[in-house]
């Protein structure tokens, strides 16, 4: 081995193997994926991430909530996912057509949020919990995302938009009263969106159980 | 090997290859300047990681720890931590490594290491941009790429300056023998770019569609770990532990096929990052396979390493830099050996999404890696300097609180992994046992991360005091203990 | 192989830059140490290589039965097979088929494919009072144990158990029922199948219970026998189990996504869905 060509192609070709297997071939077998039509409605799904929720991605990305929370549902045998309720299915590639950045995630310090909008969809629940998580849930270690709100001092009428509920050490104090920003209220959107409960070809739902 | 004394090894007159000596000294003096510069932003951006790390560690203990300001909350702090050691201490100490290291065993001067020491300031500036733009609310959130778009192209440029004149120098060589070292040198310095370049494209700058991306992302995050700070760790190891002891590297054949599998299977094992994720089936097929055959580069290099070392281990007592070495070099093994039990599906289901992939990256990353660039930079600052480590005591200080730091941190991690993967596996149980499970080794991590700055801290200050040659000239290498006479280990 | 050795002078021959150099320059440090390090000749061994090529004579096995035909719309390489035996079939899944996949990718970690369980840790189910129904044991206990677990000591044929059986109730109720089926008909046992409806009625009626079940808590529950109303003949639909077959889904669009007629029989279908899904699903 003291031939430089010897070592720089075998080096280059190594790499290229796998590059081409898993850079190129997904670019190529999963870059260009449609959705898939629902007969029932006529519509599509995954359905197509809109307006605020757009938005949201960016909020998300900014404040690192894929270091605590997952947005994949694994099959059956392999994990127990389903039966713990993450999905009613596992998430296949297309699932995340319509997302940028695809948040998979690697850790579950905080529960998965594949399916987070089909459990939680009241938006006013989702700004308490992100305002003061432990007012909603005692024992969360998930941070308070107070910084995205605004304490105001209520003119005249409470705006229509505050935050309703709030109890604890964190609760605005009266007169006062609790906002969100509109990072917070894209970042609700956009987790209001999450709901992977359609069919897909490749992936279709279990029968229902009664 | 001419066994020779202490004070014999000191005196030039008595040194046999007076003219390698001066050689060496002509190529050290032209890698002065960069790899100082790359050795001092290294430990510069250890401490800053180290503060990173330990706030977020706390944090996880203590949601309530600073979580009024934006910009320290935890889905920030923990990934400007992940890019200060990776981008900035890592891979700094590893290019001031690689640097040497090529220098040395092709026996070429360093040309142009102005270019170099601006490749330095570029790739520093590119890492403070990149720290400061993710604690800005610029992240990207994808896991090993956080950096801001508009960081990555300074480092880039950096990158490429630093990149070319490695493959320049090696160009260059003297005639004789390729050492293995290069081989692993020139092959991280050709795999990085790449990789990094890809991953930026596909993911940053022009991204692809969906579940796409996490195939990308996990191939370049793993890649970034196998086939850039591996090798370099690697190539360290295999120049230390000769060089120290004074014998070769036992099995020539055994480097080949070490290299080698490691080139082939390295690159596929990505995957496993995603096993049940939305990719298809085979890719994931393959990076368990890819994972299971790093058996074979793994217990290679072990058994490389542990034959070189056989009848020296007594070393370990008073060289530093040996000491350092040997410890990554096992926790090479050990964590390499755990990372392909953590590739099989059945364990994977159990471990993934967990503190135990966490403590698992710290042990490589740390354990392995950072260990031996800290047993690097014990062989080469003197001799880039001029001057001696100014205190063993210290020296051995830093040694126990970062080995004694790393340790508890996996153990903890590990055994709390476990038990938070048990508990999430099972679905009589509810998630918050999955918290209260982790929690006690979460403390215990915390603590480990008070005794890793403490080491880092000890650390720099010796560094410093190299730069600065504080105290009197000593005349001896700085040793643990005084090595038994006549024995070649002692001409650290 | 060349021999890798460091030639000690050669190639440095600019003796005037050296004399230009300053001697103190030279650090100690550099004058002491060793030589570059050079490479030893020793032979790989060959219980090395042994091992090695072992490793990948596996890895080949394992990515034939797992790559999922290297497809790109595969995502689950286990139920890749099990969907082309379903499109082979086109119509109605026999529950012993189903019952012996399932069986094979639940059960077999403890159970064995022999039913012989491991002597002293998991009970064997040949001839098990408890899966045939015999003595105090009926075929409710069976489906509870299935559907919550089974913990502490048990009796089996004489002998003492005393593990753990995690909860299946993940799986559905044809998957169950299909099991259990399975497994009272084969390797020379013999008793009645066991009915989707029965176990969906089983577990409507235990919803309450979280906590896996003790051998002397079922004890105290009598013994009843499963109803013999759904024959094994796989043509009869488990009734009340597949509320909207596609046949019949004209008339209720849209409020029952469980059975989409795009359900492409070559997709690596959950199993269960093939039975109501597949006689009305479009060849793909």
């Amino acid at each position: 081995m003291n031939k430089l060509p010897m070592i720089f192609v075998g080096v280059l070709i190594t790499f290229a193997s796998s590059w081409l297997g898993l850079v190129v071939y997904p670019f190529l077998a999963l870059g260009h994926m449609q959705p898939a039509p629902d007969e029932d409605t006529g519509g599509y799904f995954p359905p197509t991430t809109t307006g605020l929720a757009v938005a949201g991605q960016r909020v998300y990305a900014a404040n690192g909530c894929i270091y605590c929370h997952s947005q994949q549902v694994r099959p059956a045998p392999l994990s127990t996912d389903i039966a713990k309720g993450l999905g009613p299915r596992r998430t296949v590639a297309r699932d995340y057509l319509r997302v940028q950045p695809a948040f998979l995630g690697t850790m579950r310090t905080g529960p998965d949020l594949t399916n987070i909008g089909v459990r939680q969809e009241e938006a006013n629940w989702h700004h308490r919990h992100l305002y003061d998580p432990r007012s909603v849930t005692e024992w969360s270690i998930m941070p308070s995302f107070r910084f995205l709100y605004k304490l105001q001092l209520i003119q005249g009428q409470p705006s229509d938009d505050a935050v309703k509920g709030l109890t604890g050490p964190l609760a605005p104090p009266a007169g006062y009263e609790v906002v969100p920003t509109d990072d917070a209220k894209a970042l609700v959107a956009y987790l209001l969106s999450l709901k992977r409960n359609y069919p897909l070809p490749e992936a279709p739902l279990p029968p229902a159980k009664k | 090997m001419k066994p020779q004394s202490l004070l014999s090894s000191i005196n030039p007159a008595n040194e046999p290859d007076a003219l390698a000596s001066y050689e060496r000294a002509e190529i050290d003096a032209s890698t002065r300047g960069p790899v100082l510069l790359f050795f001092g932003s290294a430990v510069f951006w250890l401490l800053v990681g180290s503060v990173l790390g330990l706030l977020a560690a706390w944090k996880m203990t203590h949601p309530g720890l600073l979580d009024s300001l934006g910009f320290l909350t935890f889905g920030r702090i923990r990934p400007a931590h992940l890019n200060a050691v990776i981008y900035g201490w890592a891979s700094s100490a590893g290019i001031g490594t690689g640097l040497w290291l090529m220098a040395r065993l092709c026996r070429v001067p360093l040309m142009h290491s102005k270019l170099l020491v601006s490749a330095a300031v570029f790739w520093n500036l590119g890492v403070l941009v990149g720290v400061l733009g993710i604690l800005a609310g610029d992240s990207r959130s994808i896991e090993w790429l956080e950096f801001p778009g508009y960081a990555t192209p300074i480092l880039f440029v950096a990158y490429a300056c630093i990149g070319i004149w490695a493959v320049i120098m090696f160009r260059y060589r003297k005639p004789g023998h390729v050492y293995v070292s290069q081989w692993y040198l020139l092959a991280a310095f050709l795999w990085f770019p790449w990789m990094y370049a890809t991953a930026n494209i596909l993911l940053v700058w022009q991204p692809i569609q969906g579940s796409a991306q996490g195939a990308v992302n996990w191939w370049f995050a793993h890649n970034v770990l196998g086939l850039w700070f591996v090798p370099i760790g690697l190539a360290s190891a295999y120049y230390m532990i000769p060089k120290v002891i004074g014998r070769p590297i036992h099995s020539y054949y055994l480097a080949i096929l070490g290299f080698w599998s490691l080139a082939v299977f390295y690159s596929w094992n990505g995957m496993h990052h995603l096993i049940g994720g939305p990719i298809p089936a085979w890719m994931i097929s393959a990076s368990v396979v890819a994972s299971v055959m790093m058996f074979i580069p793994v217990v290679t290099v072990a058994i490389n390493h542990h034959m070189t070392m056989r009848g020296h281990f007594d070393a370990l007592q008073w060289s530093p830099t040996l000491r350092f070495t040997v410890f990554g070099a096992m926790a090479y093994t050990i964590v390499s050996l755990q990372g392909i039990s953590m590739a099989i599906p059945s364990l994977n289901t159990l471990t993934h999404f967990t503190d135990y992939t966490i403590g698992h990256a710290h042990f490589g990353l740390y354990g392995f890696f950072s260990m031996m660039m800290f047993g690097a930079m014990y062989y080469i600052v003197p001799r880039l300097v001029g001057w001696e480590w100014p205190s063993a005591t210290m020296i051995r200080w830093h040694f126990w609180l970062v080995a004694s730091g790393v340790l508890l941190m996996v153990g903890a991690l590990t055994i709390g992994g476990i038990l938070q993967g048990l508990a999430q596996y099972d679905p009589t149980v509810s998630f918050r046992s999955s918290l209260d499970y982790a929690t006690p080794f979460r403390w215990l991590r915390g603590i480990s991360g008070f005794l890793l700055l403490a080491g880092h801290l000890v650390f720099a200050t010796l560094f410093v005091q190299m730069l600065l040659k504080v105290g009197r000239r000593k005349e001896g290498p700085a040793l643990f203990a005084a090595p038994a006479d006549h024995k070649p280990e002692a001409a650290v | 192989m060349t021999a890798p050795t460091q030639p000690p002078d050669e190639g440095f021959n600019e003796k005037d830059q050296r004399n230009e150099m300053d001697v103190a320059e030279v650090h100690g440090s550099i004058l002491r140490e060793q030589s570059e390090p050079r490479s030893g000749a020793e032979p790989v061994p060959l219980w090395l290589l042994t091992v090695f090529f072992s490793i990948i004579f596996w890895a080949g096995l394992y990515l034939a039965y797992n790559s999922g035909g290297f497809r790109a719309d595969v995502f689950d390489p286990t139920h890749g097979a099990a969907a082309g035996d379903a499109a082979a079939q086109a119509g109605p899944v026999d529950p012993r088929v189903l019952g012996k996949r399932v069986f094979t990718q639940n059960c077999v970690v403890c159970h064995q494919t022999t039913g012989l369980g491991i002597p002293g840790q998991f009970p064997p189910l040949v001839g098990s009072e408890w899966v045939l129904g015999q003595g105090w044991h009926g075929d409710n206990h069976l489906v509870k144990i299935l559907l919550k677990g089974l913990q502490g000591p048990v009796q089996v044929k004489g002998a003492t158990f005393n593990n753990a059986m995690p909860t299946w109730s993940q799986l559905t109720d044809e998957q169950i029922a299909a099991v259990l089926t399975y497994i009272r008909s084969e390797w020379g046992n013999a008793a009645p199948p066991i009915s989707a409806a029965y176990v969906k009625e089983i577990r409507d009626k235990t919803t309450a219970r979280t906590e896996p079940w003790k051998s002397k808590d079922l004890q105290d529950i009598p013994a009843e026998k499963a109803p013999a109303e759904a024959p094994p003949a796989p043509a009869a639909p488990a009734p009340g189990a597949s509320p909207a077959a596609p046949g019949a889904s004209p008339a209720a669009p849209a409020t029952s996504p469980s059975a989409v007629p795009s359900a492409s029989p070559a997709a690596p279908a959950a199993s269960p869905a093939v039975p109501s899904a597949s006689p009305a699903a479009p060849a793909a």
